[in-house]
């Protein structure tokens, strides 16, 4: 768990000083995407946790999975159709579905 | 079944990790790639962070305070001010000049006046319009309020105030969207007028066969005529500005 953490400082510290911002326009597709993210990164501590995690999945499922989020909901914004919240939807419960597990697996440990 | 399966692994394969790390989190496996991954995670978190604190700071949610903020302001000076033009009016000015001044300002409307008089209270139609029916037939316009005005001018009306805005040379009676713009005073439904004149030649004028307020309630539209023995109508609480028009000399030819 130190290596993730020392990760996502790294992470934060970079971004906070990168000169990148966003438009505004995509910051609604860039929340989606960072959520899809967070949602790969809790799975891939479940199955780290299940001794059942491999490397090229994960690596692929987050990127894939974020991509996949802002795509969704840029066409759901072309057709009109609110996809922005079943994306947030999806992955939320997903997120707190891998939290569980892992909690539960923690404490039996 | 997971959980006896993990534990066995553990065992064998903590003789090549710490002790340590082991003991706190049992997450042995793929920690380099979820570090990677969690360095993207939280550069894009911090993007996110800053982006949404530039949304917040940006320009609409500024301006719509900073405008709010400002409005509230200019009313204030705004009253202040009027009230400060009103005490100046209000001092007497010399006694001779006083007398002739009062009729002026009668005329020009800056100060109240109470006498004989009519309220008159025009109100929209609560008919519910018939399908295919324009509903807009059934809302007061400027129009038929300038009507009204107009007639009750041409039946010798003194003084008249619209929902406490004195009609005055330069008083516009204008549509604004759903309201009823006077003096640059915005005002909705329902309207009240109030006449100083003689209040049965005013009322005659109204209700006469054919006319005003006969075309109105034919859509429904509530018109009532009080005749009173006081009514009063405050001044034009405006200033005025001549920007173009300047006063010709007499004699001058």
């Amino acid at each position: 768990m130190v290596l993730p953490l020392i990760g996502l400082i790294i992470g934060i510290v970079v971004g906070a000083f990168f000169p990148l911002t966003i438009p505004v326009e995509y910051a609604k597709f860039m929340s989606v995407a960072l959520l899809a993210s967070l949602d790969s990164v809790f799975g891939g501590l479940r199955a780290g946790a299940e001794e059942k995690f491999d490397n090229t999945v994960f690596v692929t499922g987050f990127f894939t999975n974020a991509l996949m989020a802002a795509v969704l909901v840029y066409v759901g914004e072309r057709l009109g159709i609110d996809l922005y919240y079943v994306a947030l939807l999806a992955f939320g419960l997903r997120i707190f579905q891998n939290l569980a597990i892992m909690r539960r697996y923690f404490l039996k440990k | 079944m997971l959980y006896k399966g993990s534990l066995k692994f553990t065992t064998w394969r903590g003789t090549c990790i710490n002790e340590r790390s082991e003991k706190m989190l049992p997450i042995k496996q793929g920690q380099v790639a979820i570090a990677l991954v969690c360095a993207v995670l939280g550069f894009m978190l911090a993007v996110q962070f800053r982006t949404t604190q530039d949304i917040k700071s940006s320009i609409p949610f500024q301006r719509i305070e900073d405008l709010s903020q400002r409005l509230s302001q200019t009313e204030k000076e705004r009253d202040t001010l009027l009230k400060q033009l009103h005490e100046l009016r209000q001092t007497p000015g010399l006694e001779s000049a006083a007398k002739e001044g009062e009729n002026i300002r009668m005329g020009a409307g800056v100060i109240a006046l109470e006498g004989k008089g009519l309220v008159i209270t025009v109100d929209d139609s609560k008919r519910i319009s018939k399908v295919g029916d324009n509903p807009n037939l059934y809302l007061i316009h400027d129009e038929d309020i300038l009507k009204v005005i107009n007639e009750l001018w041409a039946a010798g009306a003194e003084a008249i105030s619209i929902n406490e805005q004195r009609l005055i040379a330069t008083s516009e009676i204008r549509c604004a969207g759903p309201t009823l713009s006077v003096n640059n005073t915005r005002y909705s439904p329902p309207y009240e007028i109030r006449v100083i004149g003689e209040p049965q030649t005013l009322e005659n004028s109204l209700k006469m066969r054919g006319g005003v307020i006969e075309t109105l309630q034919f859509w429904g539209i509530q018109v009532s005529v009080k005749k009173q023995e006081l009514v009063q109508i405050p001044p034009y609480k405006g200033t005025f500005r001549f920007e173009y028009a300047k006063p010709v000399k007499e004699g001058g030819k």
